[in-house]
């Protein structure tokens, strides 16, 4: 406070002495028509306005200034400090007693004014701060913020720090030792340290644990840190407090998001579990019949029959390896941190390499394919989009007959790969259930793992793509595969080297 | 002389099914279950061509291959499971001819060797220079292409990419091969290059470049000019 009001002292005396000489000249003037008592009242107002304006000492010196002017200039005997009538003299001291009593009223009103005023700051700040914290989503973001709110309420240097899972100090290299030794100790007790505390009273800042004993997030640093400046040591703690708790929500939305993410996982594993029981059994026992009957018979069977049976065994062994690949590619998908393969990919060449395939099944070349020149490559994992058109692909010649359409349509934003058949199109109700895994549209007995669009949804929203299923005008499906197109890579001519 | 084949898997069914396949064909067909095993035979009787599983019980298939190509320039078909892709590119950079993924045919097995032992010893004798199939014609010398007849008129990048091709015809050429020795070996990543000019090549070249006949797509791995 004293170093505060140093640079002022020169203003307050001035202050002072304007005050004193203002209230004389206007007594002065009004002297033919006033009383003594009036002339007393203009010096008690100028003593009343240093008192609120001014620090205690300097409204003292202008009350006994007042009172000493008032004398000298107006009391009889004028031009002297003497006063020669009792009833001037107790009016002179009551007006001293009087001009001291305002002064030290008012500037204990001063003082409490400012500290309403400083408790006004620091509420908004915290409600600021709440305000903004809701808003956060990492941890790193609460530790600016911290920092900033702690940097706006104290003159510094202040340090906030948050703990890793260990519950240590992260980057604690990076602080002074005797800091990093204070944030540990006061994140071990759980409680604040440093002057006014009763922990540590002896430290030059206080210490604060961001969180409880058990749930530790960090700690914090704050200077200056006065025994007797309870108002900010409270300010302090609210402030942490109010960022323990960002970090709480943070910690306890990462955990639960982490929950779902596991009992998503289990759903599927007990959904797989459910469907091998079916799937896989069936296209097992078609194949060892049909082998050990082979085996067993052969001798017996006509060529023919010998035919259907080796037909049967490698078409459904074909079929559980798609059902494999598309199971694998599932629980890949759904496991986090798994990267895409991703570079730049022409849809075209994937689209062709797609029907190299599809065309064995294809035999009277029901898929006709449209694929425009010119289009812009897209960022994707190719085999991943192979994989995704050809199940497309595989279920329109499975669940239709007749003509299958394979379009593509480039616009500015997106590319359209859309697969269309005639079948008998696709109920209303079933339209978003048929792309969860072992939900199958179809009920006509034929067998299907109702994996493949589960399988397609999820390959499209790993590439920030959207498979929509869309009724056909006429009859039957529309499956579209809409691609986001993103900035082209720049192309300039590369040089050539000489081939050997 | 017959053929010799070396098949290197670790897995006995499918181990004794090659080796039926091929012995029916007419090959002489050795078989090796680890690395070190493999080593070995190769040591006491090179084979004509090799078949190689990519994962063996006492490491990767992977380590066979350079260690093969310090001295042989013997054709190696690499088999690998779906989940293997980085493996079979890297397997393929290191100097393996060609690849299959599991599960397989016996007919593409069949392929895949009949174009290995078709391109045996190019890299010392003259190299093919004539390409034809259908409609395509490519001669490398005379650095021409016709379709039905008609010259096809290519860039200079165009027909370098397609002379690349030839060379390897029927074989997979990976996008990091194309790039390298095209462009430059510090090319290797610009694969959107690759796109552009693939693009340009098939719309000169193919009926329809949607389907194509001649320049396929070895999805995610790179490009295989169609031998038959």
């Amino acid at each position: 406070m004293n170093s505060q009001a140093a640079p002022f002292t020169v203003r307050s005396w001035a202050t002072v002495a304007s005050l004193l000489t203002v209230a004389t000249a206007v007594s002065w003037a009004l002297e033919p028509h006033v009383s003594l008592t009036s002339q007393a009242m203009i010096y008690v107002l100028a003593v009343v306005i240093a008192a609120y304006k001014l620090p205690w000492v300097e409204s003292a010196v202008c009350a006994v200034g007042a009172v000493s002017a008032l004398n000298f200039f107006f009391v009889p005997p004028r031009g002297t400090l003497e006063v020669d009538n009792r009833e001037h003299f107790i009016a002179l001291t009551t007006m001293l007693a009087v001009a001291l009593v305002i002064s030290r009223l008012a500037s204990g009103l001063r003082r409490e004014t400012e500290v309403a005023q400083r408790n006004e700051r620091r509420a908004h700040q915290l409600q600021t701060l709440a305000t903004d914290l809701s808003a956060v989503t990492a941890p790193q973001e609460v530790l600016t913020l911290g920092r900033d709110a702690l940097a706006a309420a104290f003159a510094g240097p202040c340090t906030l720090a948050l703990a890793n899972k260990a519950g240590e100090l992260d980057q604690a290299d990076g602080l002074e030792p005797a800091v990093r030794d204070g944030m540990r100790h006061c994140m071990k007790e759980g409680a604040v340290l440093g002057p006014g505390t009763g922990r540590w009273p002896g430290l030059e800042a206080w210490y604060l644990p961001l969180g409880d004993k058990g749930q530790m997030f960090g700690a914090a640093c704050v200077r200056p840190a006065l025994a007797a400046d309870e108002g900010g040591r409270e300010h302090a703690q609210a402030l942490c407090a109010v960022l323990a708790q960002a970090l709480w929500r943070l910690s306890l939305a990462s955990s639960m998001l982490a929950a779902q993410g596991e009992a998503q996982r289990q759903q599927l594993q007990s959904t797989f579990l459910a469907a091998i029981s079916h799937d896989l059994r069936t296209p097992l026992a078609a194949i060892v019949a049909a082998a050990s009957s082979l085996q067993a018979q052969r001798d017996r069977l006509g060529q023919a029959e010998q035919e259907r049976l080796l037909e049967s065994i490698v078409s459904e062994a074909s079929y559980l390896c798609t059902m494999t690949e598309n199971t694998l590619q599932l629980v890949r998908l759904a496991t986090p941190g798994q990267d895409l393969q991703r570079s730049w990919e022409s849809i075209e060449e994937i689209i062709g390499a797609v029907l190299a395939r599809v065309r064995q099944h294809d035999p009277t070349r029901r898929i006709r394919s449209r694929v425009p020149e010119g289009l812009p490559l897209i960022m994707a994992d190719p085999v991943l989009l192979a994989q995704l058109i050809g199940n497309l692909l595989d279920n329109a010649l499975k669940y239709s007959d007749g003509a299958i359409d394979l379009t593509v349509e480039a616009g500015p934003e997106a590319i359209e790969v859309c697969v269309k058949d005639r079948g008998p199109g696709i109920a209303e109700a079933e339209r978003e259930t048929i792309f969860q895994p072992y939900v199958r549209g179809d009920r006509s007995g034929r067998r299907g793992t109702g994996l493949g669009l589960a399988v397609c949804r999820a390959i499209a929203q790993a590439h920030g793509a959207q498979l929509l299923l869309r009724p056909r005008h006429g009859g039957g499906s529309s499956f579209c595969l809409v691609l986001p197109v993103e900035p082209q890579p720049p192309v300039a001519e590369l040089p050539l080297t000489e081939l050997p | 002389m017959s053929l010799r084949v070396l098949v290197v898997e670790d897995d006995r069914e499918i181990r004794t099914l090659v080796q039926s396949a091929l012995t029916v064909e007419g090959f002489e067909v050795q078989t090796a279950v680890t690395l070190s095993e493999a080593m070995a035979l190769l040591q006491h009787s090179p084979p004509d061509v090799i078949v190689l599983d990519l994962g063996l019980p006492d490491g990767e298939g992977l380590q066979l291959v350079p260690e093969v190509r310090r001295n042989s320039g013997v054709p190696i078909v690499v088999v690998s499971a779906r989940h293997q892709e980085a493996q079979k590119i890297e397997v393929l950079d290191a100097g393996a001819d060609d690849y299959l993924t599991k599960p397989f045919s016996v007919g593409e097995l069949l392929a895949r060797i009949r174009v290995a032992l078709r391109h045996r010893g190019t890299a010392l004798a003259a190299a093919v220079t004539v390409h034809a199939l259908d409609d395509l014609r490519i001669d490398l010398a005379a650095h021409t292409v016709t379709r039905d007849g008609a010259p096809l008129h290519l860039t200079p990048t165009e027909f370098k990419l397609l002379a690349r091709l030839v060379r390897s015809a029927g074989r997979v050429v990976t996008h990091r091969q194309l790039l390298a020795d095209v462009w430059g070996p510090e090319y290797t990543e610009h694969t959107h290059y690759l796109r552009l000019y693939m693009a340009q090549l098939r719309a000169k070249i193919e009926r329809d470049p949607a389907e194509p006949r001649h320049l396929l797509t070895e999805t995610g791995v790179g490009y295989r000019l169609a031998a038959d």
